[in-house]
């Protein structure tokens, strides 16, 4: 049954990794790696790696992949322009991925990982957490790391604002605390006017 | 520990079946007849005016970049939350620098403006 | 659960470090422009106050904690004061630079203070976490350095190549990892050598060899140099400075730390590529350098060269090897900001003094200014009695002494084809007339630091013996 549903998995994410280079929709390919994701966070939960699968769910799939969507539906791309090279250099790269495939699979192969070499970890029962697992060593042994996680969080922070923070002192908008404290004397200003003699011209009005 | 998943894998398979059923029968079972003036794009009820895709607003990305380091730094909390009781003081003290750290970045954002709107 | 509250005082420093980063980051935001100094006078301080704390940590133990992820060891105490103080003269040569070019801001010394956090953590890391981790970090905060001058064209794209190209270089690296931890079940380096007699050794070999190629590009060794003319010329020479520099010798720690400290079993397996590496490195900067006309991009391909040498001493595999590559790494990073800083002298607004035509006449300008360039010049190209000789030297030297006269031999005729271009440079500041006779204008701590290091050059070449005994004495 496990074997069974790693393989339908494993095809999936294959297929829809496949799909994401070569449709000409960019749409669609955020769509396809949507799906890849998903099925490598089912892999993972079939290793038992419970946390992490729902890691990529809630943040690649949540996160990431929905805010590149909206990003990708309306940015100007001519799909067709980037596309050209696509054909042309496709057999170089198939070239490529086939010796890289055939290298890794003959050097590394299937045997190096396979039964013979690595027992196969047990199984948990119902009432093993993968978090609670993690949790224990992530914030003790491995507090080190979890630090500087942090830190490059908070680099990561800073690079985006000093990169695509551009002031723009001209643009217009409402200032709400300016309307809120603004006073009658701000607004209306009177003008003592001193009666004068009639003459051919009107009196001169002063207005602010 | 995957039986308790089982649940999830038959609703993902439900969802598949619902999905592709509805838009099969939705395909095999309406009227289809088309014509060049039903397939071609309209703008309430207009010729379309320009291109819907544009450049895009480079502070998107900056409200996303962001929007995103905070949501990483919530997955750091769940694990946390559900060992507390266990890892006693240290692992409250080492979340709170981690937290202290992200605020540092968030006083960094707000006082930059890269929350405001302009 | 029996977990141990770790011990914070080895990693002090690091702590220290980041503590008044952030302190600085705050600090920063409640300045005005005019008084962006501050920003510019704290980060130097830290830097100090950060290399005296890693200075006082020294001891000739190896203490490791933090569940063996950061390892304080004599290695790694020098490491971080050299490049607490590298990074000092990167900023003091730095600041004119930045504000003729009107991006004096204070994310420049944050970032940057930032990465020296990534390289710290980086030479001391003890398992494959924590030198992912550190290098994530220091390569972060340079994509941003360089991408920071926004409207430089050349200087996005020198950051976009960086980035793509040092995203795939980190992916590589963690395949690599992936696959020796894969088999061994371990990501402490140290537990990784028991683990090497038993694990299947085609896979250690197999994620060897994406490991050597992180640390290939990071360092940038041929074929993996191919972004380093291109971003070394596109960055603002503020940038430049520091990625040329510093960074260099957080390589250096990385390849020790995975090689030595993790994988010294397998030292004839990874002998074998680091000597390729090595040749082609040192064959090819010093002869395609001989080609440009731009400055940044002859060092860069100088740096190409200087990396075979740096790849050289560690393949040999003996301790005095390693330190006479870890003395070589220290002087290059010192040679190298210097070499920029002078760039970044003869730089003013709207003009970069990066042609080697720009360096005409140099000597009726200024001779001393002169002197120090010629003394970094001949410095890099290994003429005695500057430091750079005895770097090259002791490096070739235990070359011979592991048998391997003929790496020796390639090393020293592909330095003197470098030397030409380098004297070439001298030459023009010697004997050509200026193009202009605008005066050279900086301020009183850029001429100070860049004296000292020029007359450090000169001094140390002159008395080199305590520079080379601490370093080959750190691995005995």
């Amino acid at each position: 049954m496990e074997t069974f549903v790693f393989y339908i998995f494993s095809a999936f994410m294959v297929l829809s990794a496949l799909m994401v280079i070569s449709v000409n929709n960019p749409v669609k390919a955020a769509f396809f790696l949507v799906l890849s994701f998903f099925a490598s966070a089912a892999i993972w939960l079939l290793l038992e790696a419970e946390f992490l699968a729902i890691i990529l769910v809630i943040v690649y799939v949540g996160a990431v992949m929905v805010l590149f969507l909206f990003v990708v539906m309306m940015l100007d791309i001519n799909m067709v322009q980037i596309k050209k090279g696509f054909v042309n250099n496709l057999p170089l790269a198939v070239a490529v991925a086939i010796a890289m495939f055939a290298t890794i699979f003959f050097v590394v192969g299937g045997e190096s990982f396979s039964q013979s070499v690595f027992t196969i970890p047990d199984r948990h029962g119902a009432d093993y957490s993968n978090v609670a697992e993690l949790g224990k060593v992530l914030y003790s042994d491995y507090v080190y790391s979890f630090e500087i996680a942090a830190v490059i969080l908070l680099v990561g922070i800073i690079a985006a604002i000093s990169l695509t923070l551009r002031r723009r002192p001209n643009t217009r908008h409402q200032k709400i605390e300016d309307q809120i404290a603004v006073k009658s004397k701000d607004r209306l200003q009177v003008v003592k006017v001193d009666a004068q003699p009639r003459k051919y011209e009107p009196a001169k009005e002063e207005q602010k | 520990m995957l039986e308790n998943y089982l649940p999830v894998l038959i609703f993902m398979g439900v969802g598949l079946l619902v999905g592709i059923g509805m838009t099969a029968a939705g395909l095999i079972l309406s009227p289809h007849r088309p014509d060049r003036e039903k397939n071609s794009p309209y703008e309430c009820g207009f010729e379309a005016f320009e291109d819907s895709r544009m450049k895009f607003d480079v502070r998107y990305y900056l409200v996303a970049i962001l929007f995103i380091i905070f949501d990483l730094e919530i997955a750091f909390l769940f694990p946390w939350a559900v060992v507390l009781d266990s890892i006693g003081t240290f692992g409250l003290v080492a979340m709170a620098i981690f937290l202290g750290l992200l605020v540092v970045g968030f006083i960094y954002e707000w006082k930059k403006g890269a929350l405001e709107w302009e | 659960m029996n977990f141990v509250t770790p011990d914070f005082m080895p990693a002090m420093p690091e702590i220290f470090l980041l503590t008044i980063v952030c302190a600085i980051l705050i600090i920063d935001l409640f300045l005005k422009d005019e008084s962006r100094g501050a920003t510019y006078m704290l980060s130097l301080i830290a830097l100090a106050a950060t290399a005296i704390l890693s200075f006082t940590g020294y001891s000739q133990e190896t203490v490791t904690t933090f569940n063996d992820s950061f390892i304080l060891d004599p290695m790694a105490s020098i490491l971080k004061v050299a490049i607490c103080v590298v990074v000092m003269g990167v900023f003091i040569y730095a600041k004119d630079y930045l504000i003729d070019r009107n991006i004096y801001k204070g994310e420049y010394f944050i970032l940057g203070l930032f990465g020296v956090m990534g390289m710290m953590v980086m030479v001391s890391a003890g398992n494959f976490l924590t030198v992912y981790l550190g290098l994530e970090l220091l390569s972060l905060s340079m994509y941003a350095m360089i991408a920071m001058q926004r409207d430089s064209a050349i200087a996005s794209e020198a950051a976009m190549k960086y980035f793509i190209l040092g995203a795939i270089a980190s992916g590589m690296l963690l395949y690599g990892m992936s696959m020796v931890y894969g088999v061994t079940g371990s990501l402490d380096l140290a537990n990784l050598n028991k683990a090497v007699s038993t694990a299947d050794r085609i896979v250690m070999s197999f994620g060897l060899v994406f490991i050597i190629l992180g640390i290939a590009f990071k360092l940038g060794a041929v074929p993996f140099h191919m972004w380093m003319p291109d971003v070394y010329q596109g960055s603002p020479t503020s940038v430049t400075l520091y990625i040329s520099s510093a960074p260099k010798i957080a390589a250096f720690a990385m390849m020790y730390r995975l090689l030595v400290d993790g994988l010294t079993d397998m030292h004839a397996d990874w002998q074998m590529i680091l000597i390729i590496l090595s040749v082609l490195s040192m064959a090819l900067g010093n002869i395609i350098a001989i080609a440009q006309t731009n400055l940044k991009r002859m060092f860069a391909y100088s740096t190409i060269a200087h990396v075979g040498f740096i790849v050289m001493g560690v393949l040999t595999g003996t301790q005095a090897g390693y330190g006479a590559s870890m003395f070589y790494a220290i002087v290059y990073a010192i040679m190298s900001v210097g070499g920029f800083g002078m760039i970044a002298l003869l730089s003013r607004a709207g003009f970069e003094a990066d042609n080697i035509d720009d360096f005409k006449g140099l000597n009726q300008k200024s001779p001393w200014f002169a002197f120090i360039m010629m003394a970094i010049l001949f410095s890099m190209a290994g003429v005695p009695p500057f430091l750079g000789f005895w770097a090259k030297i002791s490096v070739l030297q235990e070359a011979v002494n592991s048998g391997l006269v003929w790496l020796a031999i390639v090393g020293v005729v592909t330095s003197v084809i470098g030397a030409f271009y380098y004297l070439r440079v001298v030459k023009v500041i010697y004997f050509d007339k200026p193009m202009d006779n605008t005066p050279i204008k900086a301020s009183m701590d850029i001429r100070m630091a860049l004296s000292i290091n020029g007359v450090a050059i000169l001094a140390l070449g002159l008395y080199p013996t305590a520079l080379i005994a601490l370093c080959i004495n750190t691995f005995s």
